[in-house]
């Protein structure tokens, strides 16, 4: 939903419809306001009304031009970069006649760079041009003229009223006016926006609800009165006007564009909102680029200035050749002894383009056609990150960013739907103190592979029961096999509290394969589900009755329905973590079933009987170690005479109306104690495959993993443990807002008291979390760290007078756990995720990656790169990321290095012709060196460098911090490289200028100004170009063809040139040149002797201060680039350290702090409340609300 | 009719896909280049490479750098500095003058052969702090006039000195041609004339293609300045072989340019007298004039650098290489000592 753009207000005037202006405006005591630009008005139903408005059309365009806007909006584009109109600026000064060299030296390379630009944008565009198009075109069914009508996306109009049908998508923001259900209701699938897969259901005004048939249809004329599109996808406020009746409409109305309709045969409603675009970003690196252009500008601007004051001090008269007191009209001031300002001034200007190539101009569409390449050929190509099952390819949106990858220190990610799969999974219980289910989730599996046992195979052999939802596999609980079971009355109880306690409704065929369970937490659907493979089907649900289908309760193989009374519902929330059920057996046996967390339950238990409540905590902790959500589960019978009393004071605390919740809470209380534990339940949710071994790897690699949750806290804690996120082992800072003395201050029910403790709260809890850090961090060998904040308190720790502290403490943690944040670190950070809900953050972040596959599309649209699964941003960081980094921050040092010492040598020239900006090389070198001989092999080398192969790249994840600390491009990096490229050209410029000052063949001739020069650019392009070679870690046969090609393109060029060229000082000069012995003998010196310094320190570099990938490197010398081998590898070797702290992790533990307590459960509150008749806000994704309210049965919605 | 087209608008895969069969797979094609497995060598820079680079360096170089050591000390140069002695002792204070003035600029050099100089023996004049690489000077030239005689027009370029104050084209026009050097020398040996070949003294191809065969001087030296040589409106700029040396500008303020050939051997002590008219002003500018005499070898004239830098390069390369093979065996380091790995260092 991000980014919706919609128009605004409208100009109004002339227009047909003229009498409807007014109602567009608010009226406000008797005078007329004009529209407030934050509302837009949308005539239902009624084109040429809405004509006014100039209401966006419906396509979307996510391109950048059109092709008259092409030409001067690309160029505007390229010029908008400090080289390139640095380089304009340029041209237009050699223009002129203070310019030694003539205008083509900076005029061809300017074009030739902005041509590749040019035709790379307009590829680019091109490409989005046809993605906008797909979407344009998909059709849509519109009333017009009474009839239906199937039109294309982006013929839609705001007003216009159209059909959907099942599984369709919604094609702009709709307000939903009826559906094919009679009740005016409708389930959509918000997973494109939010990555949720469970249905929302949607309402419509009554008043709006005959509006099904196209007849009816037509004759709707409403008027929307609503807020301007904006990214909230939870919030909506609006008017709909229908016959001057005004009725306020809800997010409940809003049919979310890319949201897709399920359950429902099809649905009607008037287009309200549309158009979208998406936000580019710029890399840091470019950012840093700039500065380096910056830095040479600065060098240029101080060679320039010691030029033109030496050439202000040198002027003379005395140089009578040079006629420079000639008075004469050609004789500019540039020359003028008398004026030596104006010498100095003019001289500026004259070494400004002389000196011009120090800036590298080719560097940005080098750059750019890099990471191009590497975005659309490797990232998208690489067969590691494509994934088979959703057949999904790695997809990089833009190519802008690619070394950003190499830099991430900090992860944001999303967790449902990147870490999880969403899907909770019955996976095992514990009754009675007995553990059942034989599952290994894949922390275990990890751990125990860590210990070098292989267990990865062993797993679903016998019973293969798969069912969403349910991955139990224990031979002794299934098909009554319970009953044999130490305990069978308790198994009993167990199974019928799964059956009866919860809030699910049952859809569909009353049969255990076709039954549906509709929940507003797939946790409860999982228990639901689990109940009924163990032989309580819990089928049918009437607001006072539950109905179970028992087998094998009286003997083997008998089945019963049994129907349950519902006498209470005690709800869940987060402040009690428990919820229970209030149920009258058929026989009038009552009970109260009770399910929730162990630490409430624990509390409320009867005493005695200590051996199951500690076997029973053991298990939970073993499953929560294990990485599963527990819930306890516990029973209590209850007198009659006991519950009636009781039952009268929770009606009176039901119906009170100030303070009833709290109300509600304390007479539960009442009747919640005494219980008798059954046993506890652990639920799976299920992971993405991978992720507890990438995210390892991730933070092996020194990237801080921030989780950001939805989730309550234990939830929070819960999935990180799953993901290895966080473990025992850790020292865990825990900030909640969910305190005793928080609550307490929160019942006072004053706001700015509130607000001013919990502030001092986390202030404290702050500042305690960081000393001890800092404690930690000192000593050697601590712990890492893990800090767990809740949204509250985050929001107040994110004040300014605290976000510092936070940013510090949070910085030494290698792992956060929170639910919301809002901006990380000065650091290059990442966010991941796959719904809508995310983009916020994934156009935030430096580096936005999406999940793409199976769910929405909204995060992959908003991202920059999309990947199918999130254990492929282990390829996609520490081999794509690393490698872009490595590649471009070489590309660019190396860009540095050739100019520099190109222009060097144009520089000390400079000394020797009387500071007068004389060119030493000819205007074709001059602008062909960066575009013609040094261009190509660069390229290739930022293609094709790899410093370790991808496997190793994954198996040594500490690779990645070079990355993280910039080690490559830092500015001591480009200070040894400006030193050896001052070197370089000492030698190249004086060597050869040296040697040739005397006769240079047997028939003792000398050599001209541009013999000399051209031997000179001979050398440096040898030189050059075999530095880059030097550089590479990686020779393959495209180096050596470049890097030759390269030298022998100068020599080609040079030899044609001087030929042809007659009429200037190079006519023949290499014909000379390569006539004599000098040439050649020179051409072995400079070189070797140029690169004799670079050879040095690369040599001595690497023996003394060897960086990690050199000793990588090393290791595996004698290895072949282990290409498909490393196809699966990933890493598993352990530091000593790592040895140690994993194996006090597998000692039995005393008392652990994680049992794995997790539910969620957003609906309960206002389903129970309506029970009660008492009113309750209505909230969109109240599923158990919607049944209840439905008064007939329907048949099947599901077709 | 119901779409579901929108999921293909991410480019990845929507329910679409997911629900038919798998038709059209998106699976990458493999290639090495795509999958960035291309062959490559990946060489190490270990200490064996470094030395045995320093070595191989040092074994080439040290050769060439003594043989064209040796190439250059067989080269005999005379060099007499002149600008000063040819100036009569007593005007000396103000040499401007006297080389602008009318007096006989005759001057009589005596030069004594050191070791014996095999013909052909060329001779050079040599200028000090003469700016022909000057920005205003090198670019004061019309090639095009050199060449072709329906050019003659074309002076554009040649300002200040491109017509003369009667507005009629200089040819050959320009600051270069206009200063062109004018001392003579001629030489002999006990008494005996010494023949000066001036033919073949200039680039062959500048010869051939850069100056007209039909090309004659025109207006040349006419104006008020006179800057250097005047030249022989008869003879076409093909033939001015002084002209054509002139104008291959030099690289630097210091340079030498041949002046012609004596095609004798002269034997060791002899004396050569040189008849040498002075009347190039360098003295405006502090300029040195000196005339050289030198053999050649097959590398050139006298020329120690080049061979100086292969020794000293073959020298420090072989240090280097020493240096290297002691600190190897002093401190070696184990390749590939995980040890080394900076996450292994600093636990």
């Amino acid at each position: 939903m991000a980014g919706w753009r919609g128009s605004r207000s409208r100009p109004g005037g002339g227009s047909p419809r003229a009498e409807r202006i007014p109602s567009s405006r608010t009226i406000q005591l008797g005078h007329v306001q004009p529209q407030a630009p934050g509302h837009r008005t949308v005539f239902c139903n009624d084109r040429e009304a809405n004509v006014n408005a100039k209401f966006k059309g419906n396509s979307i365009s996510t391109t950048k031009y059109n092709v008259l806007t092409f030409l001067p909006k690309g160029l505007f584009e390229q010029f908008r970069r400090v080289a390139n109109s640095y380089f304009l600026m340029i041209s237009l000064l050699s223009c002129t006649p203070v310019s030694p060299v003539s205008p083509i030296t900076n005029v061809v390379p300017l074009s030739m760079v902005l041509f590749v630009s040019l035709v790379k944008e307009a590829y680019e565009d091109w490409k989005r041009l046809q993605n906008d198009k797909a979407i344009n075109n998909s059709s849509i069914e519109v009333l017009q003229d009474r009839r239906w009508e199937s039109i294309p996306w982006k013929k839609l109009q705001v007003g216009d009223v159209v059909r959907v049908r099942q599984d369709a998508f919604f094609p702009a923001d709709l307000l939903f006016l009826a559906s094919s259900n009679s009740d005016g209701v409708c389930y959509t699938e918000t997973a494109n926006l939010d990555g949720e897969t469970n249905l929302k259901i949607r309402k419509a005004l009554e008043r709006t609800w005959d509006y099904v048939t196209s007849e009816k249809a037509s004759e709707f004329n409403g008027e929307v009165q609503c807020e301007q599109p904006n990214n909230s996808l939870y919030t909506f406020t609006g008017n709909l006007i229908i016959e001057k009746q005004t009725l306020p409409l809800s997010p409940n109305q809003i049919l979310l564009r890319g949201c897709s309709l399920r359950n429902t045969e099809y649905i009607v409603g008037t287009v309200m909102m549309n158009s979208m675009n998406v936000p580019s970003k710029r890399s840091t690196l470019e950012k840093k680029l700039d500065k380096v252009i910056v830095s040479l500008f600065l060098i240029l601007f101080c060679m320039c200035l010691i030029g033109s004051m030496g050439g202000a001090i040198w002027i003379n008269l005395k140089d009578y050749y040079l006629q420079l007191g000639k008075k004469d009209s050609t004789n500019t001031p540039q020359f003028d002894p008398n004026n030596r300002f104006a010498v100095f001034a003019l001289g500026i200007f004259t070494l400004i383009t002389l000196y011009s190539p120090i800036i590298p101009i080719s560097l940005y569409v080098s750059v750019e056609m890099i990471k191009f390449i590497q975005s659309t050929q490797f990232i998208n190509n690489d067969l590691h990150m494509y994934h088979t099952e959703t057949n999904t390819p790695a997809l990089a949106r833009t190519s802008n960013i690619n070394e950003e990858l190499g830099q991430v220190e900090y992860i944001f990610s999303d967790k449902t739907g990147t870490l999880t799969r969403n899907l909770m999974e019955f996976f095992k219980c514990s009754i009675g103190g007995e553990s059942y289910g034989t599952g290994i989730t894949e922390i275990e599996m990890g751990g125990a592979q860590r210990n070098g046992k292989n267990i990865g195979e062993v797993r679903n052999s016998s019973i293969a029961i798969r069912e969403k939802g349910f991955n139990f596999d224990d031979a002794r609980l299934m098909h009554g096999a319970w009953r044999n079971e130490p305990y069978p009355d308790m198994c009993k109880e167990f199974f019928r509290c799964l059956a009866i306690c919860h809030t699910v409704l049952p859809e569909g065929e009353e049969s255990p394969e076709k039954i549906q369970y509709q929940a507003a937490s797939p946790d409860e659907a999982a228990l639901v589900t689990a109940a009924k493979r163990f032989g309580f089907f819990f089928f049918r649900r009437t607001p006072t009755m539950i109905y179970v289908r028992e087998s094998h309760v009286e003997k083997m193989g008998k089945v019963r329905d049994v129907s349950y009374e519902i006498l209470n519902v005690l709800e869940f929330n987060s402040t009690r973590k428990r919820q229970s059920v209030i149920c009258r057996y058929p026989d009038g046996r009552l009970v109260l079933y009770c399910k929730g967390a162990d630490t409430v339950i624990y509390e409320r238990l009867t005493s005695g009987n200590n051996d199951l409540r500690n076997t029973t905590r053991e298990h939970m902790e073993q499953y929560g170690a294990a990485g599963l959500r527990t819930l306890c589960l516990a029973y209590k019978d209850l007198s009659l005479d006991m519950y009636e009393s009781w039952n009268e004071k929770f009606i009176q605390a039901k119906s009170s109306l100030r303070d009833r919740e709290k109300k509600l809470d304390e007479v539960a209380e009442l009747i919640e104690r005494d219980l008798n534990l059954i046993g506890c339940t652990a639920i799976e949710d299920k992971l993405q495959e991978g992720v507890p071994s990438c995210i390892e790897t991730l933070s092996r690699a020194g990237i801080k993993i921030w989780v950001l949750t939805g989730d309550k806290m234990e939830t929070a804690i819960n999935i990180a443990y799953a993901c290895k996120l966080i473990n025992n082992d850790m020292k865990q800072f825990i900030i909640s807002s969910e305190t005793a003395a928080i609550r307490e201050v929160e019942n006072k029910g004053d706001q700015v008291e509130l607000e001013r403790f919990i502030k001092d709260a986390v202030k404290t809890e702050l500042k305690k979390c960081h000393e001890e850090a800092q404690n930690y961090l000192q000593s050697a060998s601590g712990p890492k760290l893990a800090l767990l904040i809740d949204g509250k308190c985050l929001m107040y720790a994110l004040d300014p007078s605290l976000r510092r502290m936070l940013l510090s403490l949070s910085m030494s943690c290698s792992s956060v756990v929170t639910r919301l944040v809002r901006k990380g670190a000065q650091r290059i950070t990442l966010s991941i995720g796959d719904g809508a809900n995310d983009v916020g953050m994934i156009q935030a972040a430096h580096v936005g990656v999406g999940i793409s596959g199976l769910e929405g599309m909204q995060a992959v649209m908003a991202s920059d790169f999309a990947i199918a699964q999130f254990r492929f941003l282990t390829d996609l960081l520490l081999v794509h990321g690393r490698w872009s980094y490595l590649r471009i921050c070489k590309v660019v040092t190396y860009f540095f290095y050739k100019n520099l010492t190109f222009s060097l040598t144009q520089f000390w020239f400079t000394f020797e012709t009387g500071y007068s900006g004389q060119r030493f090389y000819d205007d074709w070198f001059q602008s062909l060196y960066n575009v013609l001989f040094t261009a190509l092999p660069v390229i290739i080398f930022g293609l094709l460098e790899k410093d370790v192969s991808a496997s190793l790249s994954k198996k040594y994840p500490e690779l990645y911090k070079e990355g993280i600390r910039n080690a490559y491009f830092k500015w001591r990096v480009l200070g040894i490289l400006a030193f050896f490229s001052v070197y370089q050209s000492i030698v190249v410029y004086n060597f050869v200028l040296t040697s040739s000052s005397r006769g240079v063949t047997s028939s003792g001739k000398m050599l001209g100004l541009w013999d000399v020069s051209t031997m000179a650019f001979t050398c440096l392009v040898i030189t050059v170009n075999l530095r880059l070679l030097m550089m590479c870690n990686t020779i393959t046969r495209w180096h050596h063809i470049s890097v030759g090609g390269s030298i022998l393109l100068w020599f080609i060029f040079i030899f044609v040139y001087s030929y042809i060229s007659t009429n200037k000082g190079i006519f023949y000069v290499i014909y000379v040149l390569t006539s004599t012995l000098y040439f050649y003998i020179t051409l072995l010196l400079v070189p070797v002797v140029a690169l004799l310094g670079d050879f040095l320190y690369q040599g001595i570099q690497r023996w003394f201060f060897p960086y990690d990938y050199q000793i990588v490197q090393e290791v595996h010398r004698h290895e072949p680039d282990g290409s498909s081998a490393g196809l699966l590898e990933i890493g598993n070797q352990l530091t000593p350290d790592e040895a140690r702290s994993y194996a006090f992790a597998q000692l039995p533990q005393e008392k652990s702090k994680h049992t794995g307590f997790a539910f969620d459960s957003p609906g309960y509150e206002s389903f129970f409340a309506s029970q009660q008749g008492v009113k309750a806000p209505q909230k969109a994704w109240d599923v158990v609300r919607r049944a209840s309210m439905r008064s007939k049965p329907k048949k099947p919605q599901t077709s | 009719m119901n779409s579901n087209a929108p999921s293909s608008s991410s480019g990845a895969t929507g329910s679409a896909d997911s629900s038919g069969p798998r038709r059209n797979s998106k699976r990458p094609k493999y290639s090495r280049f795509t999958q960035q497995e291309l062959p490559a060598c990946k060489p190490i820079l270990t200490p064996r490479w470094v030395i045995s680079a320093f070595m191989l360096v040092s074994i080439v170089f040290i050769p060439i750098g003594l043989a064209s050591l040796f190439a250059s000390r067989d080269v005999v140069e005379i060099i007499d500095r002149y600008e000063t002695d040819c100036i009569p002792q007593a005007l000396r204070n103000d040499k401007v003058k006297y080389i602008q003035g009318p007096e006989d600029k005759t001057c009589n050099r005596t030069l004594r052969v050191p070791k014996h100089m095999k013909q052909p023996i060329y001779v050079y004049y040599q200028l000090d702090n003469f700016y022909q690489n000057h920005r205003r000077y090198v670019k004061s030239r019309s090639d095009k006039q050199l060449k072709d005689p329906k050019s003659e027009n074309d002076v554009s370029s040649c300002k200040p000195e491109d017509t003369t104050p009667g507005s009629n084209q200089i040819v050959p026009c320009g600051l270069i041609a206009w200063s062109m050097f004018n001392d003579t020398y001629s030489f002999s040996r006990n008494s005996e004339q010494l023949p000066l070949n001036k033919k073949g003294i200039s680039w062959k191809s500048d010869r051939q293609h850069k100056f007209g065969k039909k090309v004659f001087p025109k207006n040349f030296q006419n104006g008020t300045l006179i800057g250097g040589a005047h030249l022989n409106s008869s003879i076409p700029l093909s033939e001015q072989e002084d002209l054509i040396v002139w104008m291959r500008t030099a690289a630097l303020p210091t340079f030498r340019k041949l002046y012609g050939k004596i095609e004798v051997d002269l034997q060791a002590n002899e004396i050569i007298q040189v008849q040498l008219k002075n009347y190039y002003n360098t003295y405006s500018f502090n300029g040195k004039k000196k005339l050289v005499l030198s053999t050649t070898s097959w590398l050139g004239g006298k020329n120690d650098f080049i061979g100086i830098a292969y020794l000293s390069v073959g020298g420090l390369c072989f240090v280097l290489a020493m240096a290297f093979t002691i600190i190897y065996l002093v401190k070696p380091r184990r390749l590939g000592d995980p040890s080394y790995l900076s996450w292994n260092r600093n636990p």
